[in-house]
């Protein structure tokens, strides 16, 4: 009976993995990270990607709704939901970008910022422009501050400054429609 | 109209799957010779048929037909014809397409060489097969067309095949992992149908270990490819990054090693016949697994794209069907394959059920590894990762243990072996290992002690392996002379062992050895790495068929004298506008150097990546020294003694009976 039993073993094995594999399939991999969640924007001081001279900080986002869109040319995804995002921004949605310079290291040095900014107006031109302007995260350390774990992923932030939700991956009609719309409202409402 | 073609022969196929799966199966039910011998003839044409969309895709993509939706989205036609051939299976419904050609070719292979089986095998075996295929050709199918047309609207021009995928790694990675996969189908079609019959004896073993062997073969070079490719094409020196993709191919590979030695006990001794069922089981199982893994979507960073999921749960069934379905049949048959023969605890049997029990561990380990950040998100634990340390502590540990077994374990008899008796060679191997480890050693600064015991491990495997033909086969002049009575599957495995020393020497002292730096340079400037100096020669412009770049001319010198010349790219794809890093590298013997260009500074100086790394290239030797010993073990006589002996009979019994 007991070598039955183990016999039986691969089988409930299986059957386990099996399970987890099936709700894999149906599971969002978009989750809010629940750390990012109910704070406060982290302080910064940190330039325009076009106009170097403009330093933004926090106080950018007090007094209205704002979808914080860490994103990069670099990033495919990205280019995926900037047709939406500027979409989202013709029915009035207040979209401002964190951009991600793709290398960082410090003995390669990031790309000659002239040569970045083509490429952003290239890119915006042709998938649209969901921004009110972006800021640079230059050293990417704001990103660290902020919990990214890469691009794109979006913040909702309120009127207060605090970060509502964290959306990790593209923001696309569904998850929109579903997820971040419902939320929007509600925040525009407070 | 090609393509419809091919369309049209992949249902055809379909057909002969299903035809293949029902008629031979029922057959041997009813013990009807004639619906038997429909096995083999259907099992052709069903490759034939596949064989025929295969090529239909093929030329659309050499063609540059973009009204079909699955070409336009992975072709350019600025891109070179061999990569257009090698496009086709670049994405998801082109690899499925080479997935179930493969497939066709395994069992076809099978229809052909099987003259030594007993027909009622023969026909159980390819019925297995053609079940399995025919879900597959469903899936492709239904599921997931390569033919599907962009009609009346569709594109001018391809996006262009990933940059990643164009390299000539990337031409023979594929196919190769596929033909490893989708050859363990063979042995787990053995094994369903042994646990059908209810016996499994010797000449069952001998059966399935060429084809076992011929799978693991395609396999471990499939594999060494891809680690291959990693290293040059992705720009970071890394030659296994431990990530879902790679973990889905060494699974299969450490259960298939498992029972190749599985097999050997019990073709040679008749024992652990359940224990070799569910590791023929567990290879091809963990093959779909693999697959599923990877095509599926379930286990990709958060940051790929969303994935249908009715695909997914379409090659989920199939899992279910095809493993829940044959470890049912286990659980309810493999009590009845008893093993008789008796032995000693401390024998060979035991040593290879030791090993046997380490890669099953490993296996697990990677397994756990894999998978468990799914089930830790499932759970509405959070998202977590599992990194390669992990898996290298993991390792680390397994390592000693499995090696003390596999060098110990050929020097010792079957049934009983008094471990005193070994104790001269264990002792002489070791103090000879221990030297020769503290020598390499010597030669690097900064001794670390896990290279240290790694290259300790492959020698000690390299000495033992020595004493094993020593000790078997005498030494001096009379050695000489029965070494070349040496069976080619006595050669098979020395060589294996031999490739995995070689390998795990390549592994322990590139890990700890390899030195890096980033630097900036000037044009002329020089910089020095472990003894190297790297001159820096500026950068000329590129222009390819599909990209343009640059290319930096790196000359490198060793004690004042001019080693190498190296070109390092980057690469912009136009069309997909991407940034691909061509690293350049001069291989040798004991190290490599590698450069890798990275970006240009405001001042007018380059980034570059320069390596220095030892022995890597024994990584990827002893693979091939592996695959080598899988083919000479293939090659022994005995697994074509037994196709002569009963072809000879059959002719007789012919010539009788009429």
């Amino acid at each position: 009976m007991k070598s039955r039993l183990i016999l039986v073993l691969p089988l409930l094995i299986f059957f386990g993995i099996s399970i987890f594999l099936f709700s894999g399939l149906f599971s969002d991999p978009t989750y809010k990270n629940q750390v990012q969640v109910s704070r406060d924007i982290p302080e910064f001081a940190l330039a325009d990607l076009m106009q170097p001279q403009v330093i933004y900080d926090q106080s950018v986002f007090s007094g209205e709704v704002t979808l914080l869109n860490v994103w990069g040319v670099w990033c495919v995804t990205c280019d995926v939901e900037l047709p939406f995002l500027s979409q989202l921004r013709e029915q009035g949605v207040r979209i401002v970008g964190l951009y991600l310079p793709e290398s960082v290291d410090a003995d390669f040095g990031t790309k000659p910022l002239a040569q970045l900014q083509r490429e952003v107006t290239a890119k915006l031109q042709r998938l649209g422009n969901p921004y009110q302007f972006n800021i640079l995260d230059a050293d990417r350390q704001y990103s660290i501050d902020l919990g990214v774990t890469g691009a794109p992923e979006t913040y909702l932030v309120d009127k207060k400054g605090v970060i509502r939700m964290h959306l990790i991956g593209d923001i696309n009609p569904q998850n929109w429609q579903t997820q971040i719309a419902p939320l929007y409202q509600e925040l525009l409402a407070e | 109209m090609l393509a419809e073609l091919g369309h049209f022969s992949l249902a055809l196929a379909f057909l002969m799957a299903v035809a293949l799966a029902i008629y031979p199966m029922w057959g041997v039910q009813r013990a009807s010779q004639t619906m038997m011998a429909l096995a083999r003839p259907l099992a052709t044409g069903m490759f034939l048929f596949t064989a025929i969309a295969y090529g239909a895709l093929t030329w659309a993509f050499v063609s540059n037909d973009f009204t079909l939706s699955y070409v336009a989205s992975n072709s350019n036609s600025a891109l070179p014809v061999y990569y257009r051939v090698t496009a086709v299976w670049g994405g998801h419904e082109g690899s499925f397409l080479l997935w179930v050609f493969v497939l066709s070719c395994w069992t076809v292979a099978v229809a052909r060489f099987s003259r030594a089986m007993p027909q009622p095998m023969v026909a159980r075996v390819l019925a297995i097969l053609g079940l399995i295929a025919a879900s597959f050709y469903l899936y492709v199918l239904t599921a997931s067309n390569p033919f599907e047309r962009l009609l009346p609207f569709y594109p001018v021009d391809g996006r262009d095949l990933n940059p990643l995928l164009q390299d000539i790694g990337m031409i023979m990675h594929p196919p190769m992992l596929y033909m490893g996969y989708v050859g363990f189908s063979v042995v787990f079609a053995l094994a369903i149908a042994a646990l059908i019959n209810g016996r499994l004896d010797a000449a069952w073993a001998r059966w399935a270990r060429p084809w076992t062997l011929a799978a693991w073969v395609f396999l471990t070079i499939g594999i060494m490819l891809g680690s291959w490719w990693a290293y040059y094409e992705l720009g970071w020196g890394g030659w296994w990054f431990w990530d879902p993709v790679e973990n889905a191919s060494f699974m299969p590979w450490l259960a298939g090693t498992a029972l190749l030695h599985s097999l050997a006990v019990t073709e040679k001794r008749k024992l652990f016949k359940s224990w070799t069922v569910l590791l023929a089981i567990a290879a091809f199982s963990l093959s779909l697994l693999g697959t599923f893994l990877v095509r599926s979507g379930v286990i990709v960073s958060v940051h790929a794209f969303a994935s249908d999921p009715t695909r997914g749960l379409f090659i989920l069934g199939i899992l279910a069907v095809t493993i829940g379905g044959s470890l049912l049949l286990f659980a309810l048959r493999a009590a009845g394959l008893r093993s008789l023969a008796n032995y000693q605890p401390v024998s060979r049997e035991v040593m290879l059920m030791g090993n046997n029990l380490f890669l099953s561990a490993a296996t697990l380990v990677v397994l756990l590894g894999t998978l468990l950040p799914l089930v830790h998100k499932e759970l509405g634990l959070g998202s977590i990762s599992i990194g390669a340390p992990f898996f290298n502590q993991m390792f680390s540990y397994l390592i000693g243990p499995f090696v003390a077994l596999l060098a110990i374990g050929p020097l010792s008899r079957w049934k009983n072996q008094s471990l005193l008796a070994l104790r001269g060679q264990i002792i002489t191997g070791l103090l000879i290992a221990a030297v020769g480890s503290l020598l390499i050693n010597w030669q690097y600064s900064g001794i670390e002690a896990w290279a240290l015991v790694g290259t300790l491990l492959a020698l000690w495997i390299g000495v033992s392996t020595v004493q094993e033909i020593v000790s078997r086969h005498g030494d001096g002049q009379a050695g000489m002379q029965s070494l070349k009575r040496l069976t080619p599957s006595h050669w098979g495995m020395v060589l294996g062992h031999i490739g995995f020393a070689v390998t795990l020497m390549g592994i322990a002292l590139t890990s700890h050895y390899s030195v890096e730096k980033d630097v900036r340079m000037a044009v002329g400037e020089r910089t020095e790495l472990a003894g190297y100096q790297f001159e820096f020669n500026g950068v000329t412009s590129l222009q390819g068929p599909n990209y343009r770049g640059q290319q930096a001319l790196v000359d490198i010198y060793q004690d004042g004298e001019h080693i190498a010349h190296l070109r390092a790219e980057k690469r912009f794809y136009q069309v997909q506008r991407n940034m691909m890093t061509e690293a350049a590298i001069d291989g040798g013997f004991t190290r490599d150097l590698y450069v890798a260009l990275g970006e240009q500074l405001s001042n007018g100086d380059w980034g570059l990546r320069l390596y220095v790394k030892p022995f890597v290239r024994w990584i990827w030797a002893g693979a091939l020294l592996m695959a080598l010993g899988g083919i000479m073990s293939m090659l022994d006589k005995r697994y074509r003694l037994a196709q002569a002996k009963t072809n000879a009979p059959v002719e007789q019994l012919q010539g009788q009976t009429v």
